[in-house]
């Protein structure tokens, strides 16, 4: 199966590339008209990062969920919500995967982007501060002076990491913030790179059982307890243009996301097809929550905490950025 | 003497694997975790057996062959027509000096932007990267054709374009290979770099970004292995076609320095 879509991947690639290298212009994914269902296109390219959150895409994809809406869907492989936004503008891809602070960063730049769908939700400890096994920090208040590790600067690492010692009296101003891949993150610490590192799952995990790492804080606590992560993303035009094909994307991964959010089996299993999490690290990560719902009230949490952080300058009414919403 | 030349550079690789094994599991600290190089090479091979990746491998090729051979069709010509026509160089000396040394990688994030197909926009980058050294190459090559060669066809009545072809380049021909083997290695660097970017439905870099985001980096490692193997290997038969093609070149600039 996967085989056969990678090989179709790669064809279609190979066509793609000679047909535009011998004539040197033009548009693919051209809008094939009706495919029985009058979906303004059929085959759509939807980013995602091989990581947890995009689960139910993948099992929309398994179990013929986007096949009996007439719609094709090709998962793309992204590099992060932030460099997927070009990509979603320039129509190298449909929908993405995105995350909310990301998104409702640029909305406040002025970016004609929507969010089409919900995603991810924090879960207490799929997002904490982590220190090595002999840290001499026991407490949030102890980062004073200290560096945090975070994989994204002015990002969700460093809001809620902000939040969390807010509660301990710091502010963003009594720790530096430095930049490093979730990788990375592990070694640094050990090597004096920074003093504790924001995580995300599988790392949690597997610096707790392989280095001894301690939790300092779950940053998803509080002010910030299950937290709205991630979101499916498209342009306005391209929200515009292709309702139908939307209606119909949202109807399949709604009812994927339905089977994610009962059964944790059901991400477990599809894990390893497009992560390379193995199916014991898939049994044994802590995992977040998954909405079925797009609810402006709860998403309304992270623009607030985005305003209250400074990291908008003017209130953003996120009603005006969904699509879809109940709330 | 060629075995023994092969001998000494398969120890060299050995005594260096070796080493690397040796001062991870005994040189760093415990809390430093690492993949040792047998680990990495255990990996490596078993990528061989993994459909996914190799079909990635095929994807980030594609686009490496097609970048490579596009900057060929491009900077040939274009090499040969400024290095024949001197007013033309002249005047476009200064806009190539100023895009020469624009880190190619710089230019990803504005492709990504501007070029709406995947498979082409990783084109675009790899033949703006690989298109200079191909270009510069054939231009000195041009330079450097003999003048009396040239002035010897002309008075016999050739005309400019029977000089080009049976002198020029001919003459010039083994500049523009070197030019080709150069790219090809920067053409590589690109492909990847493109996929580890802007991501993709497969490539040598899309398998890396996976890898990361699943805390593997002894796949990251297997996965750069062979992206190292296939340079070498692109190199070392680019160098080969040179000595065969052009043998007498090598005879010729061996004898006059």
């Amino acid at each position: 199966m996967t085989r056969t879509v990678r090989a179709r991947a790669l064809v279609l690639g190979i066509a793609t590339a000679l047909t535009l290298a011998a004539c040197g212009g033009g548009s693919d994914t051209a809008a094939t008209p009706a495919g029985g269902k009058g979906l303004e296109k059929t085959t759509i390219k939807v980013g995602a990062l091989p990581i947890p959150d995009p689960a139910a895409l993948y099992i929309a994809n398994a179990k013929g969920f986007f096949k009996a809406e007439g719609l094709t869907v090709e998962p793309v492989i992204i590099q992060g919500g932030a460099a997927a936004l070009p990509q979603i503008k320039s129509g190298a891809l449909d929908i993405s995967h995105t995350n909310y602070v990301s998104t409702f960063l640029a909305a406040s730049k002025g970016e004609k982007i929507r969010v089409v769908g919900d995603v991810y939700q924090a879960a207490p400890n799929t997002f904490n501060l982590m220190v090595p096994k002999d840290s001499p920090l026991n407490s949030v208040a102890d980062l004073k002076g200290k560096t945090v590790l975070v994989n994204t600067l002015n990002n969700i690492g460093t809001l809620t990491v902000e939040a969390t010692m807010k509660v301990a009296g710091l502010t963003k101003d009594d720790v530096k913030f430095v930049e490093k891949p979730f990788p990375d993150m592990a070694n640094a610490l050990s090597t004096g790179q920074g003093d504790a590192a924001w995580m995300t799952e599988p790392f949690i995990t597997a610096t707790q059982s392989q280095s001894g790492f301690r939790k300092l804080a779950d940053t998803m606590s509080g002010q910030t307890a299950d937290l709205p992560i991630a979101a499916w993303m498209a342009t306005d035009e391209w929200v515009q243009k292709y309702p139908k094909t939307l209606a119909a994307f949202n109807r399949a991964i709604a009812k994927a996301q339905q089977l994610v959010a009962s059964d944790r089996k059901e991400v477990e299993a599809v894990l390893p097809t497009y992560t390379k999490i193995d199916a014991k690290t898939a049994s044994v990560i802590t995992l977040g929550a998954f909405p079925t719902t797009l609810n402006a009230t709860r998403l309304q949490r992270v623009a607030d905490l985005m305003l209250e952080y400074k990291y908008i300058q003017s209130p953003l009414d996120v009603k005006n950025i969904l699509v879809g919403a109940t709330g | 003497m060629i075995k023994a030349r092969i001998l000494r550079g398969a120890a060299g690789v050995v005594g260096f694997l070796i080493l690397g094994e040796l001062t991870i599991r005994f040189g760093l600290t415990d809390d430093v975790v690492f993949p040792p190089p047998s680990l990495v090479l255990w990996e490596a091979a078993a990528l061989l057996a993994d459909p996914v990746f190799l079909s990635g491998v095929a994807i980030t090729l594609t686009n490496w062959a097609l970048g490579l051979l596009a900057s060929v069709v491009i900077a040939v010509p274009l090499g040969v027509l400024l290095g024949s026509v001197p007013p033309v160089e002249r005047a476009t000396r200064p806009l190539l000096e100023f895009l020469r040394p624009i880190p190619s990688v710089a230019i990803i994030p504005l492709a990504i932007l501007l070029i709406p197909v995947d498979s082409m926009m990783k084109v675009s980058v790899i033949v703006y990267a690989s298109l200079w050294p191909v270009l510069i190459n054939t231009l000195y090559g041009m330079h450097d054709v003999d003048p009396l060669a040239k002035e010897s066809l002309r008075s016999f009545g050739f005309g400019t374009l029977d000089v080009l072809r049976r002198v020029s380049l001919p003459s010039a021909a083994p500049f523009m290979l070197t030019g080709v083997r150069i790219a090809a290695g920067i053409a590589l660097i690109l492909a990847v770099s493109a996929e580890l970017l802007a991501g993709g439905t497969g490539g040598i870099g899309v398998f890396v970004l996976q890898a990361g985001s699943g805390n593997r980096t002894d796949l990251i490692l297997a996965a750069t292995f062979w992206a190292g193997i296939i340079g070498m290997v692109a190199n070392v038969l680019l160098v080969a076609a040179e000595r065969r093609l052009f043998h007498w070149h090598q005879a010729r600039t061996g004898a006059t320095t």
